[in-house]
């Protein structure tokens, strides 16, 4: 008797959706069967990579091995949009850091002038990454909507205490909400379909679980992608069948580890290495567990990922 | 299905300033309205209640039995209060809510319940806490059933074994773990009793849609032999339900355990709400605050 794999019985298909226009839109999710299972069935899209530019200079916080890749360029957020396009980030997520509250707390204007100008410096599609405040959140994003109408940008995080306002922002100028839920399943279906009461339509609507880095929530994040896509893929649950963005750079940078030098800690190896490494594999781990954007920072990690995403696909 | 009326909790808004300024009235208002509603216990629950709680329930006990004979159950971690609680009776012996399984709760209570032949509410919470699947609740039910019966002579009929109810929204999986440590229960402790707090399974989702998962809930646990449940005294319908009166509701909520198609179209309103109930507790569909309406 020949060797049966036994093959996932599936019923549902993530909604494919298009980020960004003309010739480099990128369209995400489509895929009928768990992550990289082409022996079971179609995957149209290949995982995408985003690699993140902030709308302030960020030497200050940012370790040696994350800062060198982009000398020259950290004050000049749209110059640092180009240069990641050339280290091969197929979209561009901006972290309005600026923004906070608790930090800089710039005014909703000069934020919205800096996204601007990332949006345009590239052709690649833009997602702009909030600061997690519903209220500034939401006046910034108000103005990137309407300033950026028609390049169908995605805004994040879209939260249950701000999903009505930046909800309505999206719903007003045709972007893409991506609705953000603190890594726990029902409450991101809860989301979903308060979003779909608001309007918004499930072609407009991507899913941030919240990502916990390695070493900080990683297996949590997974758990919950895991069961996400067992619901939308196998359970016929039309609420979850969303494509998924993970913000990998953010949540593995600021940890101890990545910023911790090789004198500092020299048993923990060379610092940009680790670094790197740290990042990659909690994308890669992401990626298996059925996430269809990953947001990167280092070049080198970008260069990992991709190889994976190809040898995989 | 036998119930314990689960109200007077210190954690209740008006109950709790009852119990803490000592003030009898409400709390006897309360007992008889759970004695009218056909409860078979009324829980006394004080919490911890640290170094107050044995006063506490040597006031209570006698305060309730004046107005009921419905038997109590004395739901508290406080070893203190039970062996009060115990003397204070002059009626049927109360029933210890509850006994952990862990060493140092066994070695305290376990001799109290054979002193006084009370009954006694077996929680399998072990020394790690709550058990994680269906075989770490068979090996601390076999361990307490061991003990008590072995050790200190306790009939099985005289412990009721509490799996431990999870909410729906956070830990949908456990409440499946349960229900293969029912399909075990006869095996792993032959002639011992059940119980669960049932209120559990809806602590989380929206205030007014929290008695549909009970009484969904109460629904599965009746078919898979649960002796008893801690309810809620004022949940006309679960009582109905636990009674028998709702076969109805019943066979559609097997047909769902059992994957049977159901022609939705053909339902009513109600009976509609208790299948999609019964589909996100029984992890067919993905819980969401708004399930009811997708």
């Amino acid at each position: 008797m020949t060797f049966q794999p036994s093959k996932q019985v599936y019923s549902g298909k993530i909604r494919e959706l298009t980020l960004g226009t003309g010739d480099k839109a990128v369209k995400i999710g489509g895929k009928s069967v768990y992550s990289f299972h082409s022996f079971e069935g179609g995957t149209p899209n290949a995982p995408r990579i985003a690699m993140e530019v902030w709308d302030k200079d960020p030497s200050a916080d940012w370790p040696e091995a994350a800062r060198s890749p982009f000398a020259g360029v950290l004050g000049d957020p749209g110059a640092w949009a180009r240069k990641c396009v050339e280290y091969g980030a197929e979209m561009i997520v901006v972290q309005t850091k600026s923004a906070d509250p608790n930090s800089e707390n710039m005014p909703a204007a000069e934020v919205a002038a800096a996204v601007k100008k990332v949006v345009d410096a590239v052709d690649v599609p833009v997602i702009v990454w909030g600061v997690a405040n519903h209220e500034k959140d939401t006046e910034v994003m108000r103005l990137v909507a309407e300033q950026c109408t028609g390049k169908r940008v995605g805004l994040c995080p879209v939260e249950e205490g701000d999903y009505k306002q930046i909800g309505a922002a999206c719903l007003g100028y045709k972007h893409v909400a991506v609705a953000s839920s603190p890594i726990d399943v029902n409450l991101a279906k809860q989301l979903n379909i308060l979003l779909g009461n608001l309007g918004v339509s499930s072609d407009d609507l991507i899913i941030d679980p919240t990502t916990g880095g390695l070493g900080y929530g990683l297996e949590y994040t997974y758990s919950v992608i895991e069961r996400i896509m067992q619901a939308a893929l196998t359970q016929e649950d039309e609420k979850l069948q969303q494509p998924i963005i993970v913000n990998v750079a953010n949540e593995t940078w600021k940890s101890k580890e990545a910023n911790l030098t090789s004198e500092e800690a020299p048993e923990l190896g060379d610092a940009a290495k680790r670094a790197v490494l740290m990042e990659a594999i909690t994308a890669v781990d992401l990626l298996i567990a059925g996430a269809d954007v990953v947001v990167l920072r280092h070049p080198d990690t970008v260069k990992l990922v991709g190889n994976y995403i190809s040898k995989m696909m | 299905m036998k119930l314990l009326g689960e109200n007077l909790n210190i954690m209740s808004v008006k109950y709790g300033a009852a119990l803490k300024s000592r003030d009898a009235k409400p709390l006897q208002e309360l007992a008889r309205q759970q004695a009218n509603a056909g409860m078979d216990w009324i829980d006394l629950n004080i919490g911890p209640a640290g170094k107050t709680g044995e006063e506490l329930m040597n006031w209570l006990v006698p305060v309730i039995e004046e107005v009921t004979e419905v038997p109590l159950a004395l739901d508290t971690s406080n070893v203190k209060a039970i062996a009060a609680g115990l003397k204070a009776s002059k009626r049927q012996r109360p029933l210890i809510n509850s006994i952990m399984v862990r060493p140092e709760r066994m070695e305290a209570l376990l001799p109290l319940a054979a002193e006084h032949d009370a009954e006694f509410v077996g929680l399998l919470w072990g020394p790690e806490g709550m058990p994680r699947d269906e075989n770490e609740r068979g090996a601390l039910c076999a361990e307490l059933v061991y003990k008590a019966t072995g050790e200190y002579g306790i009939k099985p009929e005289r412990i009721y074994i509490d799996p431990i109810q999870t909410p729906v929204n956070v830990q949908q999986n456990q409440i499946m773990s349960v229900l293969e440590f029912m399909k075990m229960f006869e095996d792993i402790a032959p002639g011992c009793r059940s119980t669960i707090g049932l209120s559990n399974v809806s602590n989380g989702p929206p205030e007014h849609l929290r008695p549909i998962l009970n009484q969904v809930m109460l629904i599965i646990w009746k078919r898979h032999g649960l002796y008893s449940a801690i309810v809620d005294t004022f949940d006309t319908k679960l009582h109905e339900i636990a009674r028998g009166q709702h076969k109805n509701l019943e066979t559609l909520v097997h047909k769902v355990e059992d994957g049977e198609a159901i022609d939705m179209a053909s339902l009513t309103p109600e009976e509609v709400k208790y299948v999609k109930t019964a589909k996100v507790i029984l992890g067919h569909a993905l819980y969401s605050d708004s399930w009811l309406e997708i």
